[in-house]
C-alpha cells in the first residue's frame, strides 16, 4: 500500500515536471534576470553590465517623468476601474433581466472586451484624431458642448485614455458580476425574502458575501491585467503631450527597449512588483479560505 | 381628444392607461433603453472603423459632413491595398501559425500537471495549484526586458516567430491547467478505476478513458490559448521587428502607421479583419473563462 503511494507521489512529479521547469525557465529567471538588470548598468547592447546597487532606482525615483508616470499609472488604473464598476455594474443588472435575443446581444456588448484591444485602440486613435475628430463632430452634433484637442492637451489625454480603457474593460466586468450574481441560488434569496428581509438586508447579507469571492478574483486579475498594459497608452499618446501620459509598462518599454537603457527600464518595470505581489497575497487568502 | 385626456383626475388616468402600461411593459422599456444605451457604447467605435474602412479618400477626409455615413460611394479599395500592398496576409498567416504552435505547447505542459492536480495525491499538490493559478498574475510587463536578452543572447529566436511560440505559453498554460483540473474532476474516477480493473495501466486510463472523455474541456482549453495567442500584443511589440514575422496586431498597428502618415481605411480594414475572427472565438469561450475565475472563489 505505501509503496503504491509513493508510485503515486513520483508519478505526480513526473506529470507536474514539464510545466514546473517551463515556468522556472520563462517565468521565474526572467524575473530574477530582472532584478539583476535593475542592479547593473546593464543596456540592451551590454546585458550583462557591471554591479551599481540601488543607483537605478534613486536615478529614477529623482525623474520628474518617472514620478508623474507612478502617478499617472495609479490614476489611470482606479480611474479606469471605477468607471469599469459603473458600467459593469449596471450592465450586469440588465442581462440579468429576461429579454429576447440575448445571446446576439451579449456577443455584441462585449465586442470591446473580445475585439483584441491593440485593434480597437486604432478606432479610438481615429476618434481622438485632431484633424477628424470623429468624436468631436459626433458628440457636437448631439449638442455635447465638450471639444478639447483629446491627444494634445495633458488633461484631456488622461481622461482619453482612461475612456478607451474603460471602453474595453466594461463588459468584463459586466460578465463577472453577472457570474456573482446568477451564482447566488433564488430559493435562498426567496425564503429570506419570506422570513421579512428586505433587499438591502439580503443584499448586504446574502448577496455581498456569496459573491464576493468571485468580484475579487475578478477584480484583482482586472487591476493587474489594467496596471501593467500598456497597449492602449502606447498606441494612443505614446505618453505624449510632453511626457504627461507615461505610464509605467510603457515608460519601462520606451526606455529599456526603444532607448536601450536595459537597467533603467528594468528598475521602472519593477515598481510594478508591489502592486503584483499585494495581489498575489489577497489572492492566495480567497484561494484558501474557500478550503474550508 | 388629446387634451380631454389630461383633463381627467390623475387616479383616472392611471387606471385608463393601465391596461397598455402594464409592469411587464414598463419592465421590457426599461430593459431595451438600457441595452440601447450599452449597445451605442460598445458598438460606436466599430462601427466609426467599419465605415471608415469603406470610405473613399475623399470623403474620410471631408471634416464637414457626418462622420457616420457615405457621402460618396463607398469602395473596397483599402482592403485591396491591404490584400495586395501590404503584408496582410503574411501577419495572419504568422498569427494562425503562433497561435496555432502555443496551443500545441500549452496542451502538452498543461493536460498531464492538470491531471496530477486533478486526481493524484502528492505531497504538495495543493500548493503547487496555487502557484500555477498565481502565475498567471505575472504581468508581462515585468517580463519583456529580461526575455528580450534572454531570446536574444542565450537562443537566437529574437525577432522571428518563434521567440512568440516559446513565450506565449508563458500566460496561457496556467490558465488553463486550472481549467482543465475543474474539467477532469468531473470525470468520475470510477471510469477509470473500471479501466484499471480491466488491465489498463495508469496512463494507458489515461490515454483511452480520460483524454477521450474530455475532449470538450480540451477544446475549451485550445480555443482560449488560441483566442489569447491572437490577442497579445506587448511580446509581440517588443520581440518582432522584422515585418515577415510579425502577426497580424503588430503588423497592423505598426506597418500602416509610418510616421506621421496614417493610412486609416487600410488601418480599419485591418483592424476589424483581424480582430472580428478573435472576438468570434473568444465569444464561445466567454463563458468558460468565468467559470474559471469562479472555480478560484467557490470551487
Amino acid at each position: 500500500m505505501r509503496r503504491m503511494v509513493r508510485g503515486e507521489a513520483a508519478f505526480g512529479y513526473l506529470l507536474m515536471a514539464p510545466v514546473i521547469i517551463y515556468l522556472a525557465l520563462l517565468l521565474l529567471y526572467p524575473l530574477l534576470l530582472s532584478v539583476w538588470f535593475s542592479l547593473t548598468d546593464a543596456s540592451t547592447g551590454q546585458p550583462f553590465g557591471s554591479w551599481v546597487g540601488l543607483k537605478n532606482f534613486t536615478d529614477v525615483w529623482s525623474n520628474e517623468t518617472f514620478r508623474l508616470a507612478l502617478r499617472n499609472s495609479f490614476i489611470f488604473t482606479f480611474g479606469s476601474e471605477i468607471g469599469k464598476a459603473i458600467l459593469g455594474t449596471v450592465l450586469a443588472f440588465l442581462l440579468l433581466r429576461r429579454f429576447r435575443g440575448k445571446k446576439v446581444l451579449r456577443a455584441l456588448l462585449v465586442l470591446p472586451w473580445t475585439v483584441p484591444v491593440a485593434l480597437t485602440t486604432l478606432g479610438w486613435l481615429l476618434l481622438f484624431d485632431p484633424t477628424f475628430s470623429m468624436l468631436n463632430r459626433t458628440t457636437s452634433a448631439i449638442g455635447f458642448p465638450y471639444h478639447p484637442n483629446w491627444l494634445g492637451e495633458p488633461v484631456p489625454a488622461m481622461i482619453a485614455i482612461m475612456m478607451a480603457n474603460i471602453w474595453r474593460g466594461f463588459p468584463f466586468s459586466a460578465i463577472i458580476l453577472l457570474a456573482g450574481l446568477t451564482s447566488v441560488p433564488p430559493e435562498i434569496l426567496e425564503s429570506a425574502a419570506l422570513d421579512g428581509c428586505g433587499f438591502l438586508r439580503r443584499f448586504h447579507y446574502i448577496i455581498v458575501p456569496m459573491i464576493a469571492p468571485i468580484l475579487f478574483i475578478g477584480l484583482l486579475f482586472d487591476l493587474v491585467f489594467s496596471f501593467t498594459d500598456l497597449s492602449v497608452v502606447y498606441l494612443l499618446t505614446r505618453g505624449g503631450p510632453e511626457n504627461t501620459t507615461h505610464i509605467l509598462p510603457e515608460l519601462a518599454y520606451q526606455n529599456g527597449i526603444q532607448g536601450g537603457d536595459l537597467a533603467q527600464g528594468a528598475a521602472i518595470s519593477l515598481f510594478m512588483l508591489p502592486v503584483f505581489v499585494v495581489a498575489c497575497v489577497i489572492m492566495l487568502r480567497i484561494l484558501r479560505r474557500r478550503e474550508i | 381628444m388629446a387634451s380631454k385626456a389630461f383633463e381627467v383626475s390623475a387616479p383616472a388616468r392611471a387606471q385608463e392607461r393601465s391596461p397598455w402600461l402594464t409592469r411587464a411593459r414598463k419592465e421590457s422599456i426599461v430593459t431595451w433603453v438600457g441595452l440601447a444605451f450599452f449597445l451605442i457604447i460598445a458598438l460606436f467605435p466599430i462601427v466609426i472603423m467599419l465605415v471608415t474602412s469603406f470610405k473613399q479618400a475623399g470623403d474620410l477626409i471631408s471634416v464637414q459632413t457626418p462622420p457616420l455615413w457615405f457621402h460618396k460611394w463607398p469602395t473596397f479599395a483599402h482592403y485591396t491595398y491591404l490584400f495586395k500592398q501590404t503584408k496582410f496576409l503574411t501577419w495572419a498567416w504568422n498569427t494562425i501559425v503562433i497561435s496555432f504552435f502555443t496551443v500545441v505547447i500549452t496542451l502538452i505542459l498543461a493536460v498531464p500537471a492538470a491531471y496530477a492536480l486533478a486526481r493524484l495525491h502528492f505531497p504538495n499538490a495543493e500548493n503547487f495549484g496555487i502557484g500555477i493559478f498565481l502565475t498567471y498574475l505575472v504581468p508581462p510587463a515585468l517580463l519583456f526586458l529580461p526575455l528580450t536578452i534572454i531570446l536574444s543572447r542565450y537562443v537566437n529566436l529574437i525577432d522571428t516567430k518563434w521567440a512568440l511560440v516559446v513565450v506565449y505559453p508563458t500566460f496561457t498554460t496556467p490558465f488553463c491547467v486550472w481549467l482543465l483540473m475543474g474539467f477532469f474532476k468531473t470525470i468520475p474516477i470510477e471510469v477509470e478505476e473500471a479501466a484499471r480493473v480491466d488491465g489498463c495501466s495508469r496512463l494507458q486510463a489515461i490515454l483511452r478513458v480520460v483524454l477521450p472523455l474530455s475532449i470538450p474541456g480540451l477544446l475549451t482549453v485550445a480555443i482560449f490559448a488560441f483566442t489569447l495567442g491572437m490577442q497579445e500584443y506587448i511580446y509581440a511589440l517588443t520581440f518582432i521587428s522584422n515585418s515577415l514575422e510579425k502577426p497580424v496586431t503588430i503588423g497592423v498597428t505598426s506597418d500602416l502607421i509610418r510616421g506621421d502618415e496614417y493610412f486609416w481605411g487600410e488601418l480599419m480594414a485591418g483592424a476589424l479583419l483581424a480582430g472580428i475572427p478573435v472576438a468570434i472565438l473568444y465569444n464561445f469561450f466567454l463563458d468558460h473563462f468565468v467559470e474559471g475565475i469562479s472555480q478560484g472563489a467557490i470551487k
